[in-house]
């Protein structure tokens, strides 16, 4: 099976290859024969991509250890959902997966494009097919996932590393991946506009479902990796700015800016130049952080490790990439016009402006923050680190600066807002986050940050629920139906506008679970057996310690009884597993008790069986849980932003001409 | 055989030919294994299933090669300056009908709102104006393309020049049913729902 593996490599190299050539020269030439023989080039690459990785899983199922990366990252007594799994758990199966993803991705997205935008799908097909063509290069030259032992057999694997052996974290990389891999798609159309000049707004039209997808899925990973982090790793957050949670960040902030600039392009027919630019840039960055996630660049907790020949062969790639896609923004700038310039500060399109500034701002902070190391120890010889605190003193601002535009955006005018404009729009939204601001100073509670973050969530809230208000009553007004008909149809007509402010409610759910943490209490003791810890309204009682074992690991798992002001919550289990492929690698399994308004965590940072002691980490996390239920919003918002028109028929009933002005 | 895959789904596709030929090679595994687990039985099914894929890909790029090129005349990029101003024109009308709900909002001054809502409407007829300068014939070519949809066969159609008045009439009937506003100034049959004509730009009164 092994042989087949690499066969299958190789061929989808060669694949890959006659698809770029055949679709370039096709297009070159105007013969749909070769343009159709490259499109089928290219869907058989993620044919043999899936032939792929069906051995490598098939490998992992029937433990076939003579495969060094199954040895690697299985073992016998591992259970078959993470020997599954395991698939993308180490660096060489972690780019087949990649490139089955990304064949995969970019099949649909000629599939479904390839009649409505005919001009632009052969260089589409040769773009992606190129990428595809440097990762099946890295496997086959440095990280072929199907090598196997010269010599003598393991009898048994190595074990997949225990951190990974968590529901969270199987569905964490694809999900990254994904949107990491999605990312590939708008950069393939916007060097295909680039490269046949049909620079107009069709090609946004083209990748604005992939990006939002793609954004949806990086959003996805993210929280998802937030989630692990909390449960997994015990030490009471979910984000520690670690370089691979930042790799995953990165393109977060560009793709973001590219939705927002997107919407100008369409208006008013600025930002040419800027979009193409966003789109360079968060493709190049799922590129660089892949990079530094496998090249040993940054020390993190689950990087891959350090390989300086896959370092090198990045960095020409990412090299070309710029060179190339650069290039041609270059060449092709008088095509970019601009057809508007700004009209006034005081605009819809100057504040998307200022927010692509800020997030731009943000991934350039986060980039640099996060190479400091690596590059004081390119110049000095000492690696100098930086801590989660250097990156909170800079980003919370930021992260208030983002929020408060995410507000003000909506209630602007294009082109310009009169003072009557801003009077009437901003009254209501900025007397209820002042009220609300005021409100917590009075009650207390006094960090600056939290409670600058709740004034500013209470005026983005009020903002959307005005928007809502008032398009209801703009509808209303028009078809004579009741508020809540009107809300529908309104959504209904505009979906892409108020899916957009759902996914903004969902970003003030995640702010204010951010903006929980400045409340955070915990308490780290050593107790015995009826010691109570008591950490704000809870109070913890140590009972016992005991130990267990399941075959794949050992177990010990205190026991401790939880009141809440008096009142019983029952027993929780802190643990500590030892897996036995992995015993220097102890995990901590974090007991939390989840509600609404905070989390109760609790870690067994030490112990002692004999004694019976156990040292507690008791931790209250307030609002965390808005932080899940947030990306649950923003979730929603994006599909209802990405459904299609006809899924709307139902609600999108015209309005009676005049009605709406008569109105307002 | 066209290298592009048909609507008609009574007759047998090659891809129908790589499907048989997947259940027959993953049912010969799943006999010729013998004594193995569910679960791997499960895999060689999957990578077998995956290989037919890929064997009707193989087919699917060599396919194009060996057959006729009917299309090779026709370019590939064909009227880059009326795609162009087709899209900036819809482009164009969606900005009005957000300015309007903006309008409605109270989002926009009166001021504002006319001189941008003029600028766009200008822009709308000057765009409509460049299309029927520089494709006098499109509207034909549409109902063309519309009758020969509907109308006539999917195989072996005749010339469309054979085809034309009766298809026509189909698709003028079917464009009769969605036109029901005329316009006033220059008498183009406008849809339903329009408040303004795309031909000209005048208010359409409902």
């Amino acid at each position: 099976m092994s042989s087949l593996g690499t066969f299958v490599l190789l061929a989808s190299f060669v694949v890959a290859a006659y698809a770029v050539t055949a679709s370039v020269v096709g297009a070159r030439r105007r013969s749909n024969r070769l343009v159709e023989s490259g499109i089928g080039a290219f869907y058989l690459v993620a044919a043999l991509m899936t032939v792929a990785s069906a051995v490598i899983v098939h490998a992992f199922v029937t433990e076939n250890y003579a495969i060094v990366y199954v040895d690697r990252y299985s073992d016998a007594a591992m259970p078959l959902f993470y020997k599954i799994t395991a698939y993308w758990g180490g660096l060489d199966g972690s780019i087949l997966f990649w490139v089955f993803l990304l064949a995969v991705f970019g099949a649909i997205a000629v599939k479904y494009n390839r009649e409505s935008h005919r001009e632009l799908i052969p260089y589409v097909v040769a773009t992606i097919a190129v990428v595809e063509m440097f990762f099946i290069f890295l496997m086959v030259v440095h990280n072929n996932p199907f090598s196997t032992y010269l010599t003598q057999v393991p009898p048994d694997g190595r074990g997949l590393n225990p951190l990974l052996q968590n529901p969270y974290m199987i569905i964490h990389p694809p999900a990254l991946y994904i949107g990491f891999v999605g990312m590939t798609i708008p950069f393939a159309f916007g060097m295909a506009a680039l490269i046949t000049g049909f620079l107009d707004d069709s090609w946004l039209r083209a990748v604005r479902r992939w990006t939002m997808v793609s954004w949806l899925f990086l959003t996805f990973g993210l929280v998802l990796g937030m989630i692990w982090a909390y449960e997994e790793l015990g030490w009471g957050g979910y984000w520690a700015w670690d370089p691979v949670e930042n790799a995953g960040l990165l393109p977060w902030f560009t793709a973001t800016a590219f939705l927002h600039s997107v919407l100008v392009q369409e208006r008013r027919g600025m930002l040419k130049v800027w979009n193409v630019t966003l789109v360079i840039m968060t493709f190049f960055l799922t590129i660089f952080g892949t990079f530094m996630t496998r090249s040993g660049v940054v020390q993190s907790v689950h990087a891959f490790g350090e390989d300086k020949e896959l370092a090198w062969i990045f960095t020409v790639f990412m090299i070309f990439i710029l060179v190339v896609s650069f290039g041609y923004v270059i060449y092709r700038l008088p095509l970019l016009r601009a057809r508007h310039e700004l009209d006034s500060w005081v605009s819809r399109e100057a504040a998307f402006l200022a927010n692509n500034w800020v997030l731009l701002f943000s991934a350039i902070f986060v980039l640099f923050a996060t190479m400091f190391p690596t590059i004081t120890e390119v110049l000095t010889g000492n690696r100098l680190t930086v801590g989660p605190p250097f990156f909170n003193k800079w980003m919370i601002p930021v992260g208030l600066i983002l929020l408060f535009l995410t507000g003000v955006g909506p209630l602007l005018a294009w082109r310009k807002s009169t003072v009557s404009n801003l009077r009437d729009q901003f009254l209501w939204p900025t007397v209820f986050g002042v009220a609300v601001g005021a409100g917590l100073w009075l009650l207390g509670l006094r960090v600056w940050s939290s409670g600058l973050c709740f004034a500013l969530s209470a005026f983005v809230f009020a903002t959307i629920a005005q928007e809502f208000w008032r398009g209801a009553r703009v509808r209303q007004g028009a078809t004579g139906s009741d508020v809540l008909t009107a809300m529908i149809g309104l959504v209904g007509r505009s979906h892409r506008r108020y899916g957009g402010y759902i996914v903004h409610l969902g970003i003030v759910l995640m702010f204010l679970g951010f903006a929980g943490e400045g409340y955070k209490l915990e308490e780290q003791t050593l107790v015995k057996p009826g010691q109570v810890v008591t950490v704000g309204v809870y109070s913890v009682e140590h009972l016992e310690v005991k130990l267990g074992d399941d075959g794949q690991k050992q177990m010990v798992t205190g026991h401790v009884a939880v009141t809440r002001e008096g009142k019983s919550l029952g027993t929780m289990y802190p643990a500590r597993w030892f897996f036995r492929k992995h015993e220097d690698q102890p995990t901590t399994e974090v007991a939390i008790r989840r509600s609404f308004w905070d989390d109760l965590y609790i870690t067994m940072a030490a112990y002692d069986l004999q004694q019976q002691t156990a040292t507690l980490h008791v931790v209250v996390n307030p609002l965390v849980n808005w932080i899940w239920l947030g990306f649950g919003i923003m979730a929603l918002g994006t599909l209802i932003a990405l459904l299609p028109e006809r899924a709307y028929a139902f609600a999108s009933a015209p309005a009676a001409e005049g009605a709406a002005a008569e109105r307002v | 055989m066209s290298a592009t895959t048909t609507n008609d789904s009574s007759t047998f596709r090659p891809w129908h030919l790589f499907a048989v030929l997947t259940m027959l090679s993953a049912t010969a595994a799943v006999f010729t294994v013998g004594d193995t687990s569910a679960t791997n039985l499960v895999m060689v099914s999957l990578a077998i299933m995956s290989a037919g894929w890929a064997g009707f890909m193989v087919f699917r790029t060599l396919w194009p090669l060996a057959a006729e090129d009917g299309d090779t005349h026709q370019p590939i990029v064909a009227g880059k300056a009326r795609v162009m101003l087709e899209r900036e024109k819809q482009l164009v009308m969606r900005s009005i009908k957000e300015l309007e709900f903006d309008k409605a909002m109270g989002k926009v001054a009166q001021q504002d709102f006319d001189e941008m809502v003029g600028r766009l409407r200008a822009r709308a007829v000057g765009l409509m104006k460049q299309l029927d300068v520089h494709e006098p014939h499109y509207r034909t070519q549409i109902e063309r393309e519309l009758a020969r949809r509907l109308g006539a066969p999917a195989v072996d159609a005749p010339p469309p020049a054979a085809t034309a008045p009766a298809a026509v009439s189909v698709a003028a009937a079917d464009v009769a049913i969605v036109a029901a506003v005329t316009c006033p100034s220059c008498e183009t049959g406008n849809e339903a729902d329009a408040r303004f004509c795309k031909h000209c730009g005048t208010k359409l009164t409902a």
